[in-house]
């Protein structure tokens, strides 16, 4: 046998096989826009513990992981100081002292300052602010022209809401 | 006649309202109206919580090796600064090392001009509420027995700085906690989480040793100094996202100062450091380790903020739970610290000759030694038995009577009268014995003598 009379039947078998396995597409358009989700922040009730917070603060301002060293080591800072928003607006002025931020500049906040207020916002609080919020900080950072980023960014990180997701 | 009525009518509604003005109530920043009950017997308050366990035996009782070690004739008082009585003559190992000499020979010199006890009053068998340290600690602090040991638990019932937060109208840099660790949830002490109180009426805390030490100046020392036009815009954009998040009072995780008092602790913090690079902070001169350290910052804290009540605690002598010799070495320079604390409490212009300073131990330790035995054959002791619920307290400074109360068949007083004891002092005992929180056996002192 049998070669010869194998070979047919595989080769009708396989196109037998492809032609039913193989469907159409079919792209289902429900009419609905994609939509990106943020937090609210009524849904932010748990507290952000040293770690999470500095770990996460770090990586926000320097686009980087912080190291487990340093991380213990501010850890253990934040932990014996005891109003908690003294050791938070001391550590930010420490890293904004250094060198290696990955922060927009004075000038690019002012060129558009509705969008600077927005991704600050999702920068830190990962939410869109509400309207009033929004128009708030536009009109605070218009009207004070020595508003900086950094004064805006120590604001923000160190607010009650950055302390919990 | 009309007239004359309305004169009359006049002055008495006058009298009626200056007499209001002269009395009235002090509105306090908790909202509330509150008269003061009682006069202060002194405008600042010290808390040493000493030092990490301290038996009776070694301490007020001055029986040094006798009744730990069963070495005859060698009793005496270790403890010149806090307590009178002559020096041991025999096997003394808890001074300084001289060259060339055996360890320990050279006791350290007494620096205040005469013992505490004999200054002021002296309770000399106190009864602790419990064996352990943080149980201890939270008794100091609460007038209460803790009732939690976990990891970063908070006091459940209220600590005497919230007490005299909320009813004496102090600020949170009026209150000061200094820990000399953050094991044990140490740090936590400086408010508890009720919602009577808590975190709105807590106390500034430092870790000396970590705020102060490498840690804080790797990660702190390098704070840029804003100035007030700078610090303006970034508190009120705080200040609009805090009002617009409204967090929760029993969300809160942290006391809070004014932005005043915040900028205020912060400068301090950058001071310390530039003052540490200098060299200008004051040590006690024979302390060494944690104990000196968070000593010495609490110095540094008392010249710059006066608070009104400032509470340390101190625990090298638990070392004793291995090494009876390094114990004995370790209470001596405990009472040394003590002694510079309040010699250094004196040369505050503001603080001198009004201030109160009480010494107490958290707990005390086993009448019997566990079998670890240290360099000169010496047994070690652990704190769990009666024992280890036997203490003292002193307290000396402005209006305290000197007297000497107790003894070793006759105990008086708890742990848990600290509070109301400070209580006292500020005036404001009816309102703290009145809480509900405090242990309903304990009473001030300055009653009970």
């Amino acid at each position: 046998m049998n070669m010869l009379s194998f070979k047919p039947l595989t080769i009708i078998a396989l196109i037998t096989s492809l032609l039913i396995s193989c469907t159409r597409e079919i792209n289902v358009d429900y009419g609905v826009n994609d939509v990106a989700i943020y937090e609210t922040k009524a849904q932010k009730h748990k507290a952000k513990n040293e770690a999470e917070y500095i770990a996460i603060l770090y990586t926000n301002l320097t686009q980087e992981a912080i190291s487990p060293n340093l991380l213990y080591q501010t850890q253990n800072v934040m932990y014996s100081i005891g109003d908690q928003n003294v050791a938070k607006e001391m550590l930010l002025s420490n890293y904004f002292n250094s060198q290696n931020l990955k922060i927009p500049s004075d000038v690019e906040m002012r060129l558009n300052v509705e969008q600077f207020v927005i991704a600050t916002y999702k920068r830190f609080l990962l939410r869109l602010p509400s309207e009033a919020e929004k128009q708030w900080f536009i009109r605070y950072i218009e009207n004070n022209s020595n508003v900086t980023v950094e004064m805006v960014y120590t604001a923000f990180a160190a607010s009650d809401e950055y302390g919990f997701y | 006649m009309r007239s004359n009525m309305k004169r009359k009518e006049f002055i008495k509604k006058s009298a009626i309202t200056l007499g209001g003005a002269l009395v009235g109530p002090y509105i306090l920043p908790s909202g509330r109206l509150f008269a003061r009950t009682g006069a202060e017997k002194a405008a600042h308050v010290v808390m040493v919580m000493f030092a990490g366990g301290v038996r009776q035996q070694e301490s007020v009782l001055g029986r040094y090796l006798e009744d730990s070690q069963g070495v005859s004739g060698a009793a005496g008082n270790i403890m010149p600064n806090l307590f009178t009585g002559n020096a041991p003559t025999k096997k003394v190992v808890y001074g300084l090392d001289i060259p060339g000499e055996p360890k320990g020979t050279d006791p350290i010199p007494r620096i205040v001009s005469s013992p505490l006890a004999s200054q002021g009053l002296v309770f000399n068998e106190v009864t602790a509420q419990s064996a352990g340290h943080y149980v201890g600690l939270n008794t100091l602090i609460t007038g209460s027995r803790g009732i939690a040991q976990g990891l970063k638990v908070r006091p459940k019932s209220p600590t005497v700085f919230e007490y005299l937060r909320k009813h004496r109208g102090f600020a949170a840099t009026d209150c000061w906690f200094l820990g000399n660790g953050i094991g044990n949830s140490t740090p936590l002490l400086n408010s508890s989480d009720n919602l009577d109180y808590g975190l709105d009426y807590g106390a500034n805390m430092f870790i000396p040793p970590v705020t102060f030490g490498s840690f804080g100046r790797t990660v702190l020392s390098n704070a840029k100094p804003y100035s007030n036009l700078e610090l303006e815009p970034m508190y009120n954009m705080k200040s609009f996202l805090d009002q617009s998040f409204a967090l929760e009072k029993s969300l809160q995780t942290t006391i809070k100062n004014t932005d005043e008092e915040r900028t205020r602790v912060k400068a301090f913090i950058r001071n310390t450091y530039t003052k540490q690079s200098l060299g200008q902070i004051a040590y006690p001169p024979s302390g060494s380790g944690g104990d000196a350290v968070n000593v010495a910052y609490a110095g540094e804290i008392l010249k710059e903020f006066k608070p009104r009540m400032l509470a340390l605690n101190l625990s090298q002598v638990d070392g004793c739970h291995s090494n009876f010799t390094g114990y004995l070495r370790s209470l001596h320079r405990a009472d040394h610290i003590v002694g510079w604390l309040w010699e250094f409490i004196q040369s505050i212009p503001e603080m001198k000759d009004n201030t109160i300073i009480i010494v107490a131990p958290e707990c005390g330790r086993n009448l019997n030694p566990n079998p670890i035995l240290d360099e000169n054959d010496w047994l070690a002791f652990d704190h769990s038995d009666r024992n280890a619920m036997r203490v003292w307290s002193v307290m000396v400074g402005k209006n305290v009577p000197q007297l000497s109360v107790g003894d070793e068949d006759n105990p008086v007083g708890r742990l848990t009268d600290i509070v109301p004891t400070i209580a006292d002092i500020f005036g404001v005992y009816e309102e703290v014995m009145g809480s509900g929180y405090i242990d309903p056996l304990a009473m001030s002192q300055f009653l009970r003598v």
